[in-house]
């Protein structure tokens, strides 16, 4: 069996990259001035006063994908807390006391927290106009109080991390995501339009709801890390297996 | 504003909003809050479905979401929902199917804070957004939202090492076919410039196929027909089913596992017109698909795996009926099946739920107990298995036999024999459990196939009665299949529904606002008197063969080993194949992709 499925491998890899090189060598070359979408693109996030325009593209004129991508991360999130849910042979046990950590990692960690919290905050509140967004600066805020548990601190950690806001944060923020979706259809605009006024370009309050689908991405995306990350750590450091039944 | 304009963005996020709301408010709620609001909105998708369908009777609807409707002739950077019957009926479908698992679940899990209802309700919305989008990369996008939730559902047993295996299969095998479609995504997107179905299909029509378009359409078709559980992209989906619980089988085999062809349908009707070639493949998979997965349903042990493999082959049938002739019939077939197999798999459910096992071998004889729950069970079970068959009037006997008028000649004696063997498989099965026809099969240990026994409860504890719900769910569907077979409109808007889905032009015409074009409208999908006779032929035929595979047992095994000398090593051989590997599954994954690309490629490009 093992050598029937080496060779269907091997001819299946040889003729999909036959197919790759058939399919790219006719594309079109790269790298000329000709490219209709960014034309279009750019002019469109112009329009609506959104100085960056992957955040026009991801929460403007393709909101959609966004809400679609958003809602998976939410599935992932509650597929995770079904599949990692205590089993019937498991039980929670006391963490291990934890390995003796570096008086300067553990200071290092300490002192990053406000630091990367703040970074988070900037990255989502700024994605309108600068690289980053709600997605990144969701990620990390998110990050940001895991650097308690490299800090040595598991407890910590537990006693920072809103577990049990968490698990409640990460399906707001996607409600709220279509609720804001919602209300354009209300306004009578559509389905994910604009209905705030769109401000002065490159201004901190511009872009109309582009900066505010970003705030309510990061909730979601950081709430939805923590959940993840704090799952797996669990997972990992109190469940043990216990008599079966 | 119009009604599409507001439904069908709607009927995507509204689920998702409820979703949100069971997820957070789950943990306060009573249970039979968190059932009937997530009821509700299964029955609020369903009807917003029937109100898609009927305002798209007279032509496509396109709605650009958030107002970026592109001027004429500019290059549009939005995402449009296009809306036609075909569509609106799938969204139907999505929502009763849905409607139909929460009933039956209502006292079914020990469901921990809502979560349950919550992946179904998610689910629905990322089928309902694959089925709406006019966007290749949107169909994307809900494809693996899809996947994300089946994945889980999949394996919500967590106690069960081989329900974490089979959605860890299921993600691996689909997160490769969603890899293969995004590619493809990328290939067309860098040669036309566009997301937007209808813009891609505008800029390759009429120009003479390249390699870039042609790779391109196949990698996206290649990644649907994963989820189509097309041969040899199959092999997750019987694992998947028999793992799964019951009523998430119902939406797996209804409706997500069919979406897969009206994937394919949809992009190579409305990008791939100039590739012939395409065609003709599609019939050779799903003919393959359909007479592998009849063979295959005979052999099985484990009723979800039997059910599992009947709807391998039933979507064989809809493949080679949506691409060859049989447009108008498909779409009817599909809406029957699921209903009947919706039923099947909950009656599965209810034995698990009272006897504790899904094995035929094992529950010989156990559905006799006189209780009249148990006797209403076994007699929907058989109506079922009947219908599956052909049985007038229900719903997947309507579809089959319109589907026989539609195809070529050739192609008539694969439909009518794969739903004789696999309706055969499934009534014996239910003879065997729920009658105790015919001996008790020897138990032998089976190492070659997997049996049914020691599958986990999905009830908290054993039920000593089937529950009004758990009968009430599969008979609802069932009359619902029925409904499908009787009422004239679903045969209209069913034929429409098929012809227009197949019409890549009108689907372009709308979306580029370039003018509807009329179509002509189709004779509806109705009986006819050679349709009722075939039906009822079919359905004895499938009687007399489960009958005979169930007296077979009285023949002294030396009559008996010829036969089994004959076929026996095939069967064994195909069986072997399905091993379960995850690294076989993907091996054949590759080896499949390649041929069919090859197979298209090489004739469209010369």
């Amino acid at each position: 069996m093992s050598r029937l499925r080496l060779v269907l491998f091997g001819l299946g890899a040889v003729g999909l990259a036959v197919l790759w090189v058939v399919a790219t060598t006719g594309l079109p070359p790269v790298g000329t001035d000709v490219h209709p979408y960014r034309d279009a693109a750019v002019a469109a996030a112009a329009a609506h006063a959104t100085a960056n325009v992957v955040s026009s593209i991801n929460f403007d004129q393709r909101t959609f994908d966004t809400l679609g991508e958003e809602t998976i991360l939410l599935a992932s999130v509650v597929a995770v807390t079904t599949l990692l849910r205590p089993a019937d042979d498991e039980r929670v046990e006391p963490p291990d006391p934890p390995p003796a950590v570096l008086p300067a990692t553990r200071l290092a960690g300490w002192a990053l927290l406000p630091v990367t919290l703040l970074v988070g905050a900037d990255v989502v509140l700024h994605g309108h106009l600068t690289p980053g967004g709600g997605f990144q600066g969701g990620v990390v805020l998110a990050t940001a109080l895991h650097l308690l548990y490299l800090a040595g601190s598991f407890p910590a950690l537990q006693w920072v991390r809103p577990t049990r806001w968490a698990p409640l944060l990460e399906p707001a923020g996607s409600g709220l995501f279509v609720v804001v979706g919602l209300a354009g259809l209300v306004v009578g605009a559509g389905f994910t339009a604009e209905f705030l006024p769109p401000g002065v370009l490159g201004a901190p309050l511009s872009s109309g709801t582009v900066l505010l689908l970003n705030v309510v991405a990061g909730v979601g995306v950081g709430a939805a890390v923590v959940s993840l990350l704090g799952q797996f750590l669990r997972q990992e450091i109190v469940i043990g297996p216990g008599a079966a039944p | 504003m119009n009604t599409v304009d507001v439904l069908a963005p709607v009927a995507v996020t509204g689920p998702v909003l409820l979703a949100c709301l069971v997820l957070v408010a789950g943990r306060w709620l009573p249970r039979p809050v968190i059932d009937a609001v997530a009821l509700a909105g299964a029955v609020g998708l369903a009807v917003c479905g029937a109100l898609l369908v009927h305002a798209t009777l007279a032509g496509d609807a396109v709605t650009w979401l958030g107002g970026w409707t592109p001027p004429p002739g500019a290059h549009p950077v939005g995402i449009a929902l296009v809306v036609d019957p075909a569509a609106g009926g799938l969204v139907v479908l999505v929502g009763v199917l849905a409607a139909g698992a929460l009933l039956f679940s209502w006292r079914y899990f020990a469901s921990v804070e809502a979560r349950f209802h919550g992946l179904v309700l998610l689910f629905s919305a990322g089928m309902t957004g694959f089925v709406l989008a006019g966007d290749l990369f949107t169909m994307l996008v809900f494809f693996e939202l899809m996947g994300a939730v089946a994945y889980a559902l999949a394996a919500y047993k967590i106690e069960e090492p081989r329900s974490l295996q089979g959605g860890l299969t299921f993600g691996v095998v689909n997160s490769l076919g969603a890899y293969l479609a995004l590619c493809g995504i990328g290939v067309l997107y860098a040669r036309t410039g566009q997301l937007s179905l209808a813009y891609v299909g505008e800029t390759l029509a009429g120009a003479r196929p390249d390699g870039p378009a042609v790779v391109g359409i196949v990698l996206v078709l290649v990644g649907w027909l994963v989820k189509a559980a097309a041969v040899p992209f199959h092999f997750w989906l019987a694992d998947a089913h028999a793992v799964a619980p019951t009523p998430v089988c119902v939406l797996f085999s209804g409706v997500m596992a069919p979406l897969g062809v009206y994937g394919v349908v949809r992009v190579s009707a409305v990008a791939a017109p100039e590739v012939p070639a395409l065609r003709g493949v599609l019939v050779v998979v799903g003919a393959v698909t359909a007479v592998l997965g009849a063979v295959l349903c005979v052999v099985q042990r484990n009723l979800k795996r039997l059910l599992a493999y009947s709807t391998i082959a039933h979507i064989g049938l809809f493949l080679v009926g949506a691409t060859d002739g049989g447009a108008r019939a498909w779409l009817v077939y599909l809406a029957g099946h699921a209903g009947v197999k919706a039923a099947l798999f909950l009656l599965v459910g209810g034995l698990l739920a009272r006897f504790g096992s899904v094995d035929e071998i094992d529950l010989h004889g156990a559905g006799r107990t006189g209780d009249p729950a148990d006797r209403v069970a076994a007699a929907l079970y058989v109506v079922a298995a009947l219908a599956l068959a052909g049985l007038p009037p229900f719903g997947a006997g309507l579809g089959k036999a319109a589907l026989e008028e539609s195809v070529p000649g050739a192609l008539v004696p694969v439909v009518v024999g794969t739903s004789v063997v696999t309706a055969a498989a499934v009534l014996r099965a239910g003879l065997r459990v729920f009658y105790g026809v015919g001996p008790r099969p020897e138990r032998r240990v089976d190492l070659e196939r997997t049996s049914g026994e020691g599958e986990e409860r999905e009830t908290t504890g054993r039920l000593r009665h089937a529950t009004a719900t758990m009968l009430a769910a599969p008979a609802l569907l069932l009359a619902a299949a029925a409904v499908v077979g009787v009422l004239p409109l679903i045969g209209r808007v069913g034929a429409l529904a098929g012809e227009r889905l197949a019409d890549g032009g009108a689907y372009r015409a709308a979306v580029l606002g370039t003018g509807a074009v009329a179509g002509a409208v189709p004779e509806p999908v109705s009986w006819h008197p050679p349709g009722v006779v075939t039906g009822v032929l079919t359905t004895a035929a499938a009687v007399v063969l489960a009958l005979l595979v169930l007296v077979s047992g009285r023949v002294p095994a030396r009559r008996r080993r010829p036969v089994r000398r004959a076929i026996g090593p095939v069967v064994l051989g195909l069986e072997r194949l399905h091993s379960g590997h995850v690294g076989d599954y993907v091996a054949w994954l590759l080896f499949g992709a390649a041929v069919i690309g090859i197979a298209v490629a090489a004739p469209t490009l010369g």
